[in-house]
């Protein structure tokens, strides 16, 4: 037996004729935080829908716990969602909005009124029980759809970006906030977000989502230093992504210079795609780099320099800790660590790529 | 500031005037003539006529017919709603154009055609006669009132509490849903809770006129049951006693405000911009 807590096998699903999910596999273990990742449009939504219900899937199956759950309605899935736009019940009071799984489910008077105030406190929200919903602020009323959400013990807890609306400040608190819950209650976590940031910080695991397909899955680290395709690499973080030509193992041809890197078994002067972190490029003399350029813009980012360096072939982007001045004539090198080779993208996700720049 | 305020006043203008000339002032005439007699000294004999055994009865009557409707309105009114809704008629208005297209024909003319489809010999009869059912003796009955009254008023209904329903985001019911609710469950916490602006808007737009509803009740009810309405009407018409006839409209005036004040009075307002009362 497996540890996995929930199933998603060979999902589809089709609105008004357009593929929005193309086959969907993923299995989710137990008290994992997991993070579908990608652009509006993506499918992460409506996976994230079909895990609670909301959609019913044209093919494929949900399994919760080895057990096919796929026609059950929402209120008979032991599963909670946190909406984006917060979606409390603007009639009732805090207090209400909370306690309303807990009564429908007929717990006892002394049960819903601790456990709301359990609730309250872990959201850091004490004292505002009697408050109606208009009156919260926007971090305020996803902090009691939140509790809203948990006070049922569900053993999955699905979020539906909901720091979407949120400032930056308040969106950075609440990412800080909700790994410290989810730490105290103990239960999966499945976070939809476009937020590329917001998914390397929180996650556990991350699934790129690209047209209904999944590009990746792995760890924040893996999907950041490895990532498998030009989309990915593309959606995650700065890159630079260029045409190489991969001459033979640990060494790519980039721009006409041989360039020693460290990936093997891609063939001999194989097309490749590569892609060099902004931060993983090198500023040094013109003579000491591969690629001889100048400097056409330089912005201040508060942590780093954020460079542009255009070459005969590519305006590069460059993140430093020193400045280097506009005009500057100067050359570039990277480490052969620091080069990912990566297959040219399968027709579909070529097509992905285009659409998304 | 001045300038502004000119402004301000001279765009009211219209409004005010309209208010003025066509609801105080009447309002003012009406009352008048309901507190005086035909030499014109002060009594209160015109208001406390609503007590005598004909009005009375009138009045009961209409209150009768009134709530009747009003409540068979609601309850036509939620279903047909929750359909828009599933409908998605936010979109696509058709089927509420489809409800309110018999208003675009003329009263008088929509009333009479359930005159014919409701008399002895009329329409419903000859179809029940084929099935071998009745005849039912509809016409002429409190019945046929009420088919005429709810018939004419169920978009006034359907109007207000659809707008409340429509404006329900469809997270909040997902969100009820999510959380254990089943579908009787969501319209019990849920959509009807938030519909109750509109539907004391439609309970006001429905049962206030169909208490003082006269036209129907003349067509459908033979000219035989009188509602309060008919009362009034004939007081200024037939009897040409304007003092009694005001007198009654404005005791009917009277304990609908009171009725209706201890309706709305409970508090329907959620937070900020609660958009409770509409009519009120």
């Amino acid at each position: 037996m497996s540890e996995a807590i929930l199933e998603l096998r060979s999902i589809c699903k089709s609105f008004d004729g357009k593929k929005v999910l193309d086959h969907i596999d993923i299995e989710i273990d137990k008290n994992e935080f997991i993070t579908l990742l990608g652009p509006s449009g993506c499918g992460k939504s409506t996976t994230l829908r079909i895990i609670g219900g909301f959609e019913y899937p044209d093919e494929g199956r949900v399994f919760f716990k080895g057990r096919d759950i796929t026609d059950l309605s929402p209120d008979k899935r032991n599963v909670n969602t946190v909406f984006q736009k917060y979606s409390l019940f603007p009639h009732y009071n805090v207090e209400d909005n909370i306690a309303f799984g807990l009564k429908l489910k007929k717990k006892s008077r002394q049960y819903i009124k601790d456990k709301v105030k359990y609730a309250l406190k872990l959201v850091n929200m004490d004292g505002y029980e009697k408050r109606k919903p208009m009156s919260l602020s926007g971090g305020q009323q996803q902090r009691v759809a939140i509790a809203r959400a948990i006070v049922n013990e569900p053993e999955i807890l699905l979020l539906d970006e909901p720091l979407g609306a949120l400032d930056l400040k308040l969106r950075q608190e609440m990412q800080r906030e909700l790994m410290k819950i989810k730490k105290e209650v103990g239960i999966t976590f499945v976070y939809v977000t476009h937020d590329q940031e917001e998914a390397l910080t929180m996650s556990d695991r991350i699934i790129v989502m690209n047209q209904g397909i999944i590009q990746q899955m792995g760890t924040s680290i893996s999907i950041y230093d490895e990532p498998q395709n030009a989309f990915v690499a593309d959606f995650i973080g700065d890159s630079n992504i260029i045409d190489g030509v991969m001459l033979k193992d640990r060494l790519v041809r980039i721009f006409g210079i041989d360039v020693p890197c460290v990936d093997v078994g891609f063939g001999t002067n194989e097309p490749v795609d590569v892609v060099i972190r902004p931060e993983d490029l090198v500023i040094v003399s013109p003579e000491a780099g591969y690629w001889k350029g100048t400097v056409t813009d330089l912005i201040y980012k508060g942590a780093y320099y954020d460079i542009k360096l255009k070459t005969e072939d590519y305006e590069w982007t460059i993140q430093s800790n020193t400045p280097a001045a506009v005009g500057l004539q100067a050359g570039l090198t990277v480490l052969p660590d620091n080069i990912q080779i990566m297959n040219k993208p399968r027709s579909s996700d070529e097509e992905a790529l285009k659409e998304d720049e | 500031m001045n300038n502004r305020r000119n402004t301000r006043v001279l765009l009211s203008g219209p409004y005010l005037l309209w208010a003025v000339g066509f609801t105080v002032i009447p309002l003012f005439v009406i009352i008048r003539y309901a507190l005086t007699d035909e030499t014109g000294a002060f009594t209160l004999n015109n208001l406390f006529a609503i007590a005598d055994p004909i009005n009375l009865k009138a009045t009961v009557f209409s209150l009768e017919i009134a709530l009747m409707s009003t409540m068979i309105c609601v309850l036509l009114a939620y279903p047909l709603v929750l359909a828009f809704r599933r409908l998605n008629l936010s979109k696509n208005r058709f089927m509420l154009f489809i409800l309110i297209l018999p208003m675009w024909m003329n009263f008088i003319l929509r009333i009479l055609a359930w005159q014919m489809i409701l008399s002895n010999n009329g329409i419903l009869n000859f179809i029940l006669g084929k099935i071998g059912i009745g005849p039912l003796h509809i016409a002429n009955t409190g019945l046929s009132i009420m088919i005429g009254v709810v018939y004419d008023y169920l978009p006034y209904m359907v109007l207000p509490i659809f707008n409340a329903v429509a404006e329900i985001d469809e997270d909040v019911i997902e969100a009820a849903r999510d959380l254990g609710g089943n579908s009787l469950t969501v319209f019990r916490k849920v959509i009807f809770p938030l519909s109750l602006p509109g539907l004391m808007s439609g309970i006001i737009m429905v049962f206030i006129p169909s208490m003082t509803e006269f036209v129907i009740a003349d067509i459908l009810g033979g000219g035989k049951l009188q509602l309060v309405g008919n009362i009034i009407e004939q007081e200024f018409t037939r009897s040409s006693n304007w003092n009694l006839g005001a007198g009654l409209s404005v005791a009917l005036m009277l304990f609908m405000m009171v009725s209706m004040a201890f309706t709305m009075k409970t508090d329907h307002g959620y937070g900020s911009d609660g958009k409770a009362g509409a009519v009120w």
